[in-house]
């Protein structure tokens, strides 16, 4: 492996800890105001589900960026297609689900 | 579909964290245990205690990889060209859930886990290294320092195609029950796609969180993904998972082994009667 991975690897870790850590600070408190302020709690809930979800998908738009820039066209085309596919995904899940 | 009092929130807490340490005490996710505590114990659809399984084992990934970033033991590589297969089986396998029964679901819950306690009893630790240290591990090969032995460990990457196969599969079962597809995965990247275990295990803990984020998604677009149960679960594995690394004693291999094909053959018998009644 080479040593621009390293970096990489570190980069990637240090994303998805904050994401993790974010996400998990907005659950605990939206949980802990379920009863107290529903709506507040609501949206710390939704914050904290769509950070934990989007968390992985940053690494992998971190990742993109990072072999474009060594113009590694190999992997920045894998990355690539991996985020266009988790994004087409939920655009099928969108069109699927207003058609049941 | 259970209302989420803060009772149930508090049990759905406890299972995850029940879940979250035997997983990672036996060294694999706890969606395994999660998905039927929720669907067969708690009465939520299959649908969603996977979505809600998929939400713990996204985090379970995230914390892993962060931990493990930096000790080469993750092939970046070979990881992120898998999640192409990965990533495709977990989008189509979360499409077509939409489509299955519950009770065909719980049957293919069954003869998932039924076999996955047989690769565990049967599956043998490969070591495959290439023992001179300088040798090429090639483009998608890796090179690593083993902390147990203090040796450089080198290894080369075979039957690419297999390993996609296995990941496209392990992505589709992934986004089907909810589970993060590495017991699929590990067995066939260090049976036959010469990855040590080490390696292979830390690859596909990697991958696994790109793998759940496909199936994750399309349960939140189509209204699955309940935030609150969801929620109570991520907590509870995350500080399951996390007592179980810091405070349980290390069991022998051989325990560990056959305490894991045990709780999953009783797993798949009840998911798989379940299914079937």
């Amino acid at each position: 492996m080479s040593g621009g991975d390293t970096g990489l690897e570190l980069l990637i870790g240090r994303v998805l800890r904050a994401g993790v850590t974010a996400s998990i600070v907005c659950l605990t408190a939206g949980l802990l105001m379920l009863f107290a302020v529903p709506q507040v709690s609501a949206w710390l809930l939704q914050a904290g589900i769509v950070i934990l979800i989007l968390t992985p998908s940053a690494r992998v738009v971190l990742s993109i960026v990072e072999y474009a820039m060594a113009r590694d066209w190999t992997f920045t085309l894998l990355t690539s297609i991996v985020l266009l596919e988790l994004i087409a995904g939920a655009v099928a899940a969108v069109v699927f689900h207003r058609r049941l | 579909m259970p209302v989420v009092t803060p009772l149930l929130a508090l049990i759905i807490f406890v299972a995850g964290a029940a879940a979250g340490s035997l997983g990672a005490l036996l060294g694999i996710g706890g969606g395994v245990f999660l998905v039927p505590l929720l669907n067969l114990g708690l009465g939520f659809p299959v649908s969603a205690s996977a979505a809600i399984s998929l939400a713990t084992v996204i985090a379970t990934s995230s914390t892993v990889t962060a931990a493990k970033a930096g000790k080469h033991l993750m092939n970046f590589r070979f990881g992120m060209m898998l999640e192409v297969a990965t990533a495709a089986g977990s989008v189509l396998g979360g499409l077509t859930v939409q489509l299955m029964s519950q009770s065909h679901l719980q049957q293919l819950f069954g003869i998932v886990t039924g076999g996955v306690a047989v690769l565990t009893v049967a599956r043998a630790n490969r070591r495959n290294v290439i023992l001179d240290p300088n040798a090429d591990p090639g483009l998608l090969g890796g090179r690593f320092h083993d902390e147990e032995t203090g040796a450089t460990i080198v290894y080369q990457i075979k039957r690419v195609p297999l390993a996609l196969g296995a990941s496209f599969i392990a992505g589709n079962v992934s986004s089907l029950l909810g589970i993060g597809g590495g017991v699929i995965k590990v067995p066939v990247l260090n049976g036959w796609c010469g990855m040590p275990l080490r390696a292979a295990a830390a690859t596909s803990a990697f991958m696994i969180g790109v793998t759940a984020t496909g199936g994750a998604v399309i349960y939140y677009v189509s209204g699955q993904l309940l935030p609150a149960a969801a929620a109570a679960a991520v907590l509870g594995v995350q500080l399951g998972s996390w007592s179980a690394m810091h405070v349980s004693p290390r069991l022998p291999i051989k325990v560990l082994k056959l305490l894991l094909a045990s709780v999953l053959g009783i797993v798949a018998v009840l998911m798989f009667v379940r299914g079937v009644r």
